[in-house]
């Protein structure tokens, strides 16, 4: 049998395809190594919402005008970018750098020897903290990842709404509750959640938040990792938990996107939505002063406290043809200036990864920052600690847990089939 | 080239190398870019592969597989229900539209345009339509609201019992024109004269359609089934654009199920033997209607 790698069946496709249809005009597949190429540095990105996709084109330009090379961005719809990554990182001629995020996926391409290693991107980047470093490595000591930016998750909410129902935000769970109740009675859908139309992974924030609230991040860690089983009934004792708050979700949460749920919150038609502060970039900017946000109530105060933190930024292709000016522009991305840039042509609800890079100032940008100092530790999100393969098995049980609340047990036990056999592939 | 070099030598049957162009040609590119890759996704069927790393051999482990996996089953179901419902509805309709519409009266056009105009729209389009139209608070649920039905309100896309009807009406909205078209180009083709004596023989609208439309319909029909059974079978846009074959697999197609197993868990091998099994059952189901049909016509 003959063993056929996507890489060569590619090159056989590129190579036929060149030859039948262009009449052997010569593709520049160059598969040894890797060669300096004149050229943009070609930066592939998945973020399509209008302030993301300005703030990182607004990067692009700042690069070009160091001087030294150009970048050029190419934005692709997310779910387009996720499920095209492997070809992007196997073909011939692949994309220089990618807007990216730390995890297993990140360790799993690295391993496959696919990125760049940019340890000497890191040697300049000044004091960066521990914590970062851990994150951007492959496992093995490899620096493959060049972190930009991080959030945070939050239960979001508008101050002159609140205001208007008399209501202030709730630290204990028992307050939590209890401020449900009393929007219910006012005829508010107390709890937003936008797990519908294609964003049926924010319902994964309820399920970390609850895990890192009752059993810790530790558990947390190893459950999404594979060390930990889904039919525990430690994690059963997490969907108990949100079983008694389901009746305050929004009847409509599992019907529509995170988008629409963001409107409705706006327009108060609910009064909050556990969300991270990318949905800012799609909101009106005059509704974002109105903006505020209190952290997810502690269940157990035994528990040490945990924020979901997660950090985006980029990593490269090990197969760049514009090797220096690749690593220029991580080196460009990694500084302070770079990070305000963005932060600046962003909705500024992000904090730069950068230890004397400024955020935007705003009273919610500082409030999120102390939250996560605060925190004794950090979790990235479901899919960043777990897998993206893991991500659709969350989906399918917690929308189902969401619809069908009494039964749980049988849903755990399909969760962990499905899982088991993501661990196993 | 034994084989061609011998009737070479019989001067009548000589083919002239232009022609042997012309033949070998067209099959060595198609066996490139059709035979191969069928080929080769055989051959995966039978490795496990992430995507990235080279496939492992692993036998006949996935079709094992999938036996005892039920969301399987469910894609399986579902797309039987598919076969039937959007298959049958597609060519009923499609053939009463057809009869509608088949006369040249005023304004018959607009009617046949205005049916067709769906065929031709991009799925983007299609998706967004009919996404606003399933909305909790969108145009299905306020017109049930209008005409008293308001406890039938529900969100027809999210929930598990309703989302797999609820994707049939978009696929049937964009399928029906299209089998509608063929039917009337096979409507065109029926000799008038044979209504002309069906009616001198007394025969009633319903004896016509019987006796004369039908049957002159059969070579019609068997594109028409063919085109069904492989446009169901690969429905996949509207289904993934809409639901992604959630809630909980609940609109899970065989198609849908294989994309998902390809390229969110990123077992290809899996998707594979998924896209075996959907050829297998597009060739069964093709190959044993053609083939009943070529011996009924054959005696």
């Amino acid at each position: 049998m003959i063993e056929v790698s996507r890489r060569n069946f590619l090159l056989g496709m590129g190579a036929l395809g060149g030859a039948a249809v262009l009449g052997g005009c010569a593709t520049s597949a160059s598969s040894g190594a890797v060669q300096q190429t004149a050229g943009a540095v070609s930066i592939q990105s998945n973020l399509s919402a209008p302030a993301a996709k300005a703030a990182i084109e607004a990067l692009a330009k700042g690069f070009g005008e160091q001087g030294a090379a150009k970048a050029a961005v190419n934005t692709v719809a997310s779910e387009t970018f996720r499920t095209q990554l492997p070809s992007y990182l196997t073909s011939a001629t692949p994309p220089d750098t990618y807007t990216w995020y730390p995890g297993s996926i990140l360790a799993g391409y690295a391993r496959k020897g696919l990125l760049l290693d940019v340890g000497d991107v890191w040697q300049g980047m000044g004091d960066y903290s521990p914590a970062f470093r851990t994150l951007s490595g492959d496992g093995t000591g490899k620096l493959v990842f060049v972190p930009t930016t991080y959030y945070w998750w939050g239960f979001f909410y508008r101050k002159s709404n609140f205001a208007k129902w008399g209501v202030t935000p709730p630290s204990t769970w028992s307050e939590f509750l209890a401020l449900c109740e009393t929007l219910r009675g006012k005829g508010i859908e107390p709890i937003g959640l936008g797990a519908g139309g294609g964003t049926q992974w924010t319902s994964s924030a309820w399920f970390d938040y609850l895990n890192i609230r009752i059993n810790g991040a530790p558990f947390h860690r190893d459950l999404l990792a594979g060390k930990g089983r889904f039919d525990d009934p430690k994690v059963a004792k997490v969907l108990e938990t949100w079983k008694t708050v389901l009746p305050h979700f929004d009847p409509r949460g599992t019907a529509i996107p995170f988008q629409d749920a963001t409107t409705s919150l706006l327009q108060g038609r609910t009064g909050m939505m556990l969300i991270g502060t990318f949905f800012a970039d799609a909101a009106p900017k005059e509704a974002l002063e109105d903006i505020d946000f209190f952290q997810f109530p502690i269940l157990d105060p035994a528990v040490p406290v945990a924020e979901e933190a997660p950090t985006d930024g980029f990593f490269a292709s090990s197969r760049t043809p514009h090797l220096a000016a690749t690593k220029e522009f991580l080196k460009y991305a990694a500084t302070a200036p770079a990070q305000e840039l963005y932060i600046r042509n962003s909705s500024g609800t992000i904090l730069p990864t950068h230890p004397s890079a400024k955020d935007s100032g705003t009273p919610l940008v500082l409030k999120g920052r102390k939250m996560l100092q605060d925190a004794k530790e950090l979790t990235q999100f479901f899919n960043r600690d777990s897998s993206d393969a893991l991500q659709p098995t969350a989906d399918t049980a917690l929308i189902r847990f969401i619809q069908r609340p009494n039964e749980i047990s049988s849903i755990l036990t399909e969760w962990q089939a499905a899982a088991q056999k993501v661990w196993n592939s | 080239m034994t084989a061609l070099a011998a009737p070479a030598r019989r001067r009548r049957h000589r083919l002239p190398p232009i022609l042997l162009l012309f033949v070998f040609v067209p099959f060595a590119v198609e066996a490139f870019w059709v035979f191969w890759p069928a080929l080769q996704g055989f051959y995966l069927s039978l490795t496990s592969w992430d995507g990235v790393s080279p496939p492992t051999w692993a036998g006949f482990d996935n079709y094992a597989e999938l036996f005892s996996d039920p969301t399987f089953g469910t894609a399986f179901a579902n797309t039987a229900i598919w076969l039937v419902l959007f298959g049958g509805i597609s060519a009923a309709g499609g053939l009463a539209l057809a009869m509608l519409l088949q006369r040249e009266r005023k304004g018959v056009g607009f009617y046949r345009a205005a049916l067709f105009t769906p065929v031709v729209f991009s799925l983007v389009a299609t998706s967004l339509i009919w996404q606003g139209l399933y909305q909790p608070d969108g145009l299905v649920n306020s017109l049930l609201d209008t005409v008293g039905l308001g406890d039938w309100q529900r969100s027809w896309l999210a929930d598990p019992d309703t989302a797999l009807y609820a994707l049939l009406a978009p696929a049937l909205w964009r399928q029906l024109g299209y089998v509608m078209v063929l039917y009337l180009a096979g409507l065109k083709g029926i000799d008038p004269a044979l209504y002309e004596a069906a009616k001198l023989d007394g025969a009633s609208p319903w004896q016509q359609f019987r006796y004369v439309t039908w049957p002159q319909l059969r070579p019609v029909n068997s594109v028409i089934l063919s085109v069904i059974v492989i446009d169901s079978l690969r429905s996949f846009d509207v289904v993934w654009s809409m639901t992604k074959g959630g809630p909980y697999h609940s609109s899970e197609l065989l198609s849908t199920y294989m994309y998902s197993t390809a390229f969110q868990t990123l077992r290809l091998g899996y998707a594979s033997a998924l896209a075996v099994v959907i050829f297998l059952l597009a060739f069964g189901v093709i190959v044993t209607y053609l083939v009943r049909v070529l011996r009924e016509e054959e005696s």
